[in-house]
């Protein structure tokens, strides 16, 4: 197995399928149609997907160019075994919602968390500020 | 927008300046771009790229378009269009190398539908030479067979008339925006991108109402000027400098998306002969069709273009008619721009140009016509690989959007990154690492064990050994240089001279400094020079025949050096004293180092430094205690001992029991052996020496040792000692050479050869 250097291996992944996981946390799902030295792709039929649990979304997105930079993973997606998931595919609105719940729970259990640890006089940096690059 | 209602209105000059300003900018950045990425990396026209894709695109305008200017002759409304239209589809499929049989016979017992056609004619043309010449010529052929057969076919005209005629063809398909911009080259036949243009058709012809209408024109075909030029300008440039007459003055420029919408999804269907429908539904039945229905309905829009022509013809026909050849491209619109290159490739004249847009114009389109070339090359290649992708294909049809030209433009660029004319030197540690990894892998073949574990390698560019020298032009009597800078050749600013400092100056630096420091220099030269000389041999692989000869002699004079920097010996000393060395040899860098420098010394050397470890082992061994590195020299060491002539191995043995020449009367304790005893490097050396010299003893042809009182009186002073000492200060040998007891039998009796066997546990050491 021989590789090109650098974005030149993902030449041979052109017209595949491909998931993209980006730097912001996005899941894209599409074809990948061209690429440049920069990794900066061409996703064609690209949906969103969301992911909550088990279950999960897509979004249609259409054409979608990602600035290499924002890249994190990259993956072809094999379409015979894409279908035999086990995860249960449900409408937008409904994965959205869910989505919400999740990110809802999630602020509340980081805010006791950050209580708990205030009351002991301890303090962690907040999450959201760590994200920020 | 369209505001100039006569050729005098249009500003002309200024439209030329503006092109003739883009068209050199647009020079220059191909200039940057070959400085920077190096020739030939971007000599791929990204103009070409959009071209292709304004194919995409276009394909339905152009068809549309075509269909109006055959009407145009005729002044015939959407009826006749209509099955013009058809017919240029059920052609397009030629294109499209569908190689259905059916739908070759059908085309084959088509009926004329316009017989005195303009673009009809143009159409049947290309056809024809491409059936007949094959796929190749079909590339360039669009340009002749446009002329070929467009000429005879036109009515009369003026000497006016006459130069405008790639005007006329020009609509035939639009294409990149750019002035001077890469013929109209088909794509290579029956590509993928192409391909599209049916399914939109279909899409156009069975829904009936398109859905999918968004944006108005100006956002679908934005100015590719972009900011550089305002709307307002682009039509004057197409005006002025393209067509050559004012636009008439009544056109509606733009419709709305409804508007359009009705006119192509409503009025079309409708119209269309049940044997046209036929003849369509060809289309349906194969492949391309089977298209994802999301697709064709995002294809839609891809329609929409072409309505402003129509407008401009059916809508509002002006009112002052100008002759019909010259009316077509009066259908103004932000599209039109589109069209406007290939005017260019058409233009049998160009007098009317500036001169400068003029050769511009004429170099692009030589340099396009080498594209051609290379492009014909391309498909060709292309052609096997679709083959065995043609099911992929099948289900995809916008795969194959980047061109094989592109992914090895990536690839280059990629690869360039990794150009490098020494390795070595840029890549130290990954070619280390590799090579390792090789070791590695082979020696698992060796073992065999386990099933071959495929390694993936990195694929790296050949090294390409380039040669750079670039000289400056100068003019006589000039002082300035006049110099090109890029990567390979950068600007030289000055000339700077390399003051090296005189030995004087350094030497006396060095008074300055303490000892230690001394040494630590001695070590980090004599480590530059030993780097060096590691490198010669690859140096001498690469080099020429006539260079070797040099390149042995430079590596010999450096080895030398490095000789001369370990000894520390002066020009004029006969015999240099240990002292530099030992103080060398006290320094870990400087102990590893001698281990590294050793194989390259010549014997003499060699044994020279060997000699002096031996003289001064006690010191050494008490130095080393820290840094426990001597035993690295053993190897070096064992492969110069099986080097040395029985002389000189006596005379070490002689200097690691540190006698004097002419001792005979042997101490009741020898604290030097004794030392060497209790140390891992020492008796592992003393152990080496013995076993050279048992080696050269069994062999016959050097008996002299046996003869030699000398070393049969070192012998017994070494067994005794060996003897004497207590075996828990004995330290433990790197390796115990096998032939240590057949040596001890010559000099012991039988009860103190078992003592010494257990002792030294040489008995392990045979295993």
């Amino acid at each position: 197995m021989n590789y090109m250097p650098g974005t030149a291996s993902l030449i041979e992944d052109i017209d595949k399928k491909h998931l993209v996981l980006l730097r912001d946390g996005r899941t894209l799902i599409g074809y990948l149609r061209s690429i440049d030295q920069f990794a900066n792709l061409v996703l064609h039929q690209t949906v969103e997907r969301i992911h909550v649990g088990k279950k999960y979304g897509d979004i249609p997105r259409g054409i979608f160019v990602v600035r290499g930079e924002n890249v994190v993973l990259l993956g072809e997606i094999d379409l015979e075994k894409e279908s035999d998931t086990p995860l249960q595919q449900v409408s937008i609105e409904e994965i959205l919602e869910e989505q919400r719940v999740e990110q809802q729970t999630k602020q509340e259990a980081e805010k006791l968390k950050v209580q708990a640890l205030k009351e002991r006089g301890l303090s962690i940096p907040r999450a959201d500020t760590l994200d920020e690059y | 927008m369209f505001r100039y209602e006569s050729l005098e209105d249009c500003p002309l000059d200024e439209d030329d300046d503006a092109f003739q300003a883009l068209g050199e900018e647009d020079e220059d950045i191909d200039q940057f771009n070959d400085d920077t990425f190096g020739a030939g990396a971007v000599d791929d026209d990204w103009q070409e790229a959009h071209e292709r894709l304004a194919e995409l695109e276009e394909k339905p305008v152009a068809a549309v378009e075509q269909t109006g200017n055959g009407s145009t002759d005729e002044m015939d409304l959407l009826g006749d269009h209509e099955e013009n239209l058809a017919e240029r589809l059920s052609k397009m499929v030629i294109d499209n190398e569908l190689e259905d049989p059916a739908i070759m016979r059908a085309l084959q017992t088509r009926p004329v539908v316009q017989p005195g056609g303009l673009n009809s004619s143009i159409w049947d043309g290309s056809a024809v030479l491409r059936r007949i010449r094959g796929p190749l010529l079909a590339q360039e052929m669009p340009t002749v067979s446009v002329l070929e057969y467009a000429l005879p076919q036109r009515p009369p005209q003026g000497p006016e008339e006459e130069r405008d005629l790639s005007e006329r063809a020009l609509p035939r398909r639009s294409t990149s925006p750019i002035i001077g911009s890469p013929p109209v080259r088909a794509v290579p036949i029956g590509t993928p991108p192409k391909q599209m243009a049916v399914p939109n058709f279909n899409q156009q012809i069975l829904c009936p109402k398109p859905v999918h209408v968004r944006a108005p024109m100006q956002q679908r075909y934005p100015a590719p000027y972009g900011e550089r030029m305002s709307p307002n300008q682009l039509c004057g440039v197409t005006n002025s400098s393209l067509l050559g007459h004012p636009f008439p003055p009544s056109v509606t420029p733009v419709l709305s998306p409804i508007q359009r919408a009705q006119l192509l999804g409503g009025a079309q269907p409708g119209r269309m002969s049940p044997s046209q429908f036929a003849r369509l539904s060809g289309f349906v039945n194969s492949p391309l069709a089977s298209m994802n229905p999301k697709l064709l309905q995002g294809s839609v829009r891809q329609l929409i273009p072409p309505a402003p022509g129509f407008r401009a013809f059916f809508g509002a026909p002006p009112p002052a008619t100008p002759p019909p050849a010259q009316q077509h491209p009066s259908c103004p619109g932000p599209h039109l721009q589109n069209l406007r290159p290939q005017s260019q490739m058409f233009r049998p004249d160009t007098t009317h140009l500036h001169p400068q847009h003029r050769r511009l114009l004429h170099q692009r389109q030589q340099q396009n016509r080498n594209q051609h070339r290379t492009i014909n090359g391309a498909a060709g290649d292309r052609g096997g690989h679709r083959s065995n992708h043609q099911e992929q294909l099948r289900k995809d049809p916008y795969a194959n959007l980047m061109l094989q030209r592109e992914k090895d433009w990536v690839s280059k660029i990629q690869m360039m990154q990794l150009q490098s004319t020494d390795p070595y030197l840029d890549d130290f540690y990954y070619q280390n690492y590799f090579e390792k990894l090789e070791k590695l892998s082979a020696a698992e073949e060796v073992h065999g064990d386990g099933p071959k574990k495929e390694r993936t390698k990195l694929i790296t560019p050949q090294v390409a050994k380039l040669e750079h020298a670039y000289k400056p032009v100068q003019f006589e009597g000039s002082l300035g240089k006049l110099t090109v800078s890029s990567v390979n050749n950068p600007r030289k600013m000055i000339d700077a001279v390399i003051t090296s400092r005189s030995e004087d100056d350094e030497t006396k630096e060095k008074q300055v400094r303490d000892k230690r420091r001394k040494t630590l220099v001695t070590i980090e030269k004599t480590y530059s020079l030993l780097l060096d000389v590691e490198d010669y041999e690859r140096r001498y692989l690469l080099s020429l025949e006539e260079e070797r000869k040099a390149l042995m002699e430079e590596r010999k004079q450096k080895i030398c050096d490095m000789y001369d920097n370990l000894r520390g010996k002066l020009p004029g000393q006969e015999r240099p004293s240990d002292d530099h060395f030992m103080q060398i040899m006290c320094i870990r860098k400087g102990k590893r180092m001698v281990a590294r420098i050793l194989p390259f010394l010549s014997k003499e050397q060699a044994a020279d430094i060997l000699m002096a470890t031996a003289r001064n082992l006690p010191f050494l061994i008490k130095k080393d205690a820290q840094d426990e590195v001597l035993p690295c020299l053993l190897s070096p060491f064992s492969l110069l001992l099986y080097h040395l002539p029985s002389m000189t191995v006596t005379s070490l043995l002689q200097q690691l029991m540190n006698l004097p020449q002419s001792a005979t009367a042997p101490a009741p304790a020898n604290p030097h052996l004794t030392a060497v005893l209790q140390n891992k490097f020492g008796l592992s050396l003393l152990y080496l020496v013995l076993s050279r010299g048992e080696e050269l003893q069994s062999s016959d042809t050097s008996t002299e040792l046996m003869q030699d009182n000398q070393w049969t009186e070192l012998m017994f002073m070494a067994t005794r000692e060996l003897l004497r000492i207590p075996q828990a200060t004995l330290a433990k040998p790197v390796s115990t050479p096998a032939n240590l007891i057949s040596l001890f039998s010559r000099y012991v009796d039988r009860q103190k050869l078992n003592l010494l066997e257990t002792k030294l546990q040489l008995v392990q050491g045979i295993r």
